[in-house]
């Protein structure tokens, strides 16, 4: 394994909110065509929630505030019309070290979905089972792979077992190898409306239109009403536990609840501009700075309940009636933003 | 709340506040007059507490699987699986063995009867030697 080739690729690694959408926006940027990040989160289709009480991950109900991994990436591309490929799953993890070299010596940085337990360069506080990363390939030096992770402040390295291990890591959503990119130069102009309508439509109806009582708005409402209930039901320690979990899932990483709100506003606004100063996308997008705002108000006042778990300084009840408003408010901005007709 | 919130994100860190420094993200901001704007910082006290209450709750699971292997009520596999973060369905995956056989292999009765291929596999997961997993060092 141990050879002596070099292939650095010319490859500009910026830092982002997400992992996946800022991947996704430089492998654009890569291939000529700049696309923010919270145009690639929105096109995407980055935002969602869900609330699975019955399933435990790290021993709390699941919460998740962002999509399957992988849509944003297969999202943006599809809207966008741009040829591009996914390796959902390699058997032979050598196999898939050797697909990944073969791509580097073509030039191709290769976006791979990764478990961060394992990640050495990752920060040590972050690194729990938690598969649904991602980071961009885009040299190799002997042994070594030049990675850009855009939680990271620099581009990072990585030795080949490592990398190895953190792309076969096990458990929910296991990443199997799968890796992505974008086939080809992009070199004639994209039209970046349809893509925008064809995203907003999608992101409303995963927020407010799927049946389904805990995906969306409903699913942060059932949450909220959930929240309540657990110091009477668990008792003050577990509640907390449980209260600082949809904290972490919603401020981890920057993005979360509070996080992914700001960056989809900045998606409404600039979708806003390109669309001549449309005046709703642009009160739409302050009305979502303004949930995101909330959102963080939210972790801060749970937080002192973390703190202090013995004596919760603010009750459940309250805590729950915020999460409700929030709610509130989320609902109007999609409802708003299913009435524009583009 | 807006004024709280300000607070708790505008307020610049002191160093000495923060538990975790390792590496400085990107976070998006939004103010009614700037709009969206984008800072690189260390998470916020606020959220880094929130981080530490995980890993606080994580410690004192093991603890208490410390504990429970001390008197003898469960393996060290349960302890080592505690320790790096694991249940059993994970294990389990990274064992390449049915759930039900790790379940059983949590019990200190059984652990005395496992096969030595099967103890050095586990020794590799918890990248530990097979001596460590058989007499974890808080034992003697």
């Amino acid at each position: 394994m141990m050879d002596a080739t070099k292939t650095i690729i010319n490859y500009t690694h910026r830092q982002a909110g997400h992992c996946e959408s800022g991947a996704t926006s430089n492998l654009f940027k890569f291939n000529g065509l700049e696309l923010s990040e919270p145009m690639a989160f929105g096109i995407g289709n980055g935002l969602y929630f869900s609330y699975i009480p019955f399933l435990k991950i790290q021993f709390a109900p699941m919460i998740s505030f962002r999509n399957l991994p992988n849509t944003v990436f297969k999202r943006s591309t599809a809207y966008l019309g741009i040829e591009s490929t996914v390796v959902k799953k390699i058997k032979d993890p050598r196999e898939a070290m050797q697909m990944l070299d073969r791509n580097l010596e073509k030039g191709i940085p290769t976006g791979c979905q990764v478990g961060v337990f394992q990640l050495t360069f990752f920060p040590p506080e972050y690194r729990m089972h938690y598969n649904m990363h991602n980071l961009v390939v885009f040299g190799k030096e002997g042994n070594m792979y030049h990675v850009s992770d855009t939680v990271m402040e620099f581009p990072q390295l990585i030795t080949y077992e490592d990398l190895l291990r953190v792309r076969y890591a096990k458990g929910a959503f296991a990443p199997q190898g799968k890796m992505y990119w974008i086939n080809h130069a992009i070199d004639k102009p994209v039209d970046l409306k349809p893509a925008i309508v064809l995203g907003i439509k999608k992101t409303v109806y995963e927020m407010i239109g799927i049946p389904f009582p805990l995906i969306g708005v409903k699913g942060l409402r059932w949450m909220a009403r959930d929240l309540k209930k657990w110091p009477r039901k668990h008792g003050d320690d577990k509640a907390a536990f449980y209260l600082g979990q949809i904290l972490r899932m919603a401020e981890d990483f920057g993005t979360g609840g509070a996080g992914f709100r700001y960056i989809y506003g900045a998606f409404l606004k600039e979708a806003g501009e390109m669309f001549g100063n449309h005046m709703e996308l642009l009160e739409a997008s302050d009305m979502m700075g303004k949930t995101a705002n909330k959102w963080r108000d939210f972790t801060y006042m749970g937080a002192r309940n973390c703190k202090n778990r013995s004596k919760p300084e603010e009750d459940y009840g309250t805590l729950s009636e915020k999460l409700l408003d929030i709610a509130v408010s989320e609902e109007k901005v999609y409802q708003k933003l299913k009435k524009i007709k583009f | 709340m807006r004024d709280t919130n300000s607070e708790a994100n505008g307020k610049m860190t002191s160093d000495n506040e923060l538990i975790y420094k390792y590496n400085r993200e990107l976070f998006y901001h939004f103010d009614k007059d700037k709009g969206f704007t984008q800072k690189v910082d260390y998470q916020n006290p606020n959220n880094q507490v929130i981080i530490k209450q995980g890993w606080d709750a994580a410690e004192q699971r093991l603890d208490e699987v410390r504990q429970l292997v001390i008197q003898g009520k469960a393996s060290p596999i349960a302890y080592y699986m505690e320790k790096i973060l694991m249940e059993v369905p994970m294990l389990a995956a990274y064992m390449e063995i049915p759930k039900w056989r790790v379940k059983r292999h949590l019990k200190s009765k059984v652990f005395k009867k496992i096969k030595p291929e099967t103890l050095v596999k586990y020794a590799s997961v918890f990248e530990i030697t097979v001596e460590e997993l058989k007499h974890p060092g808080f034992l003697k």
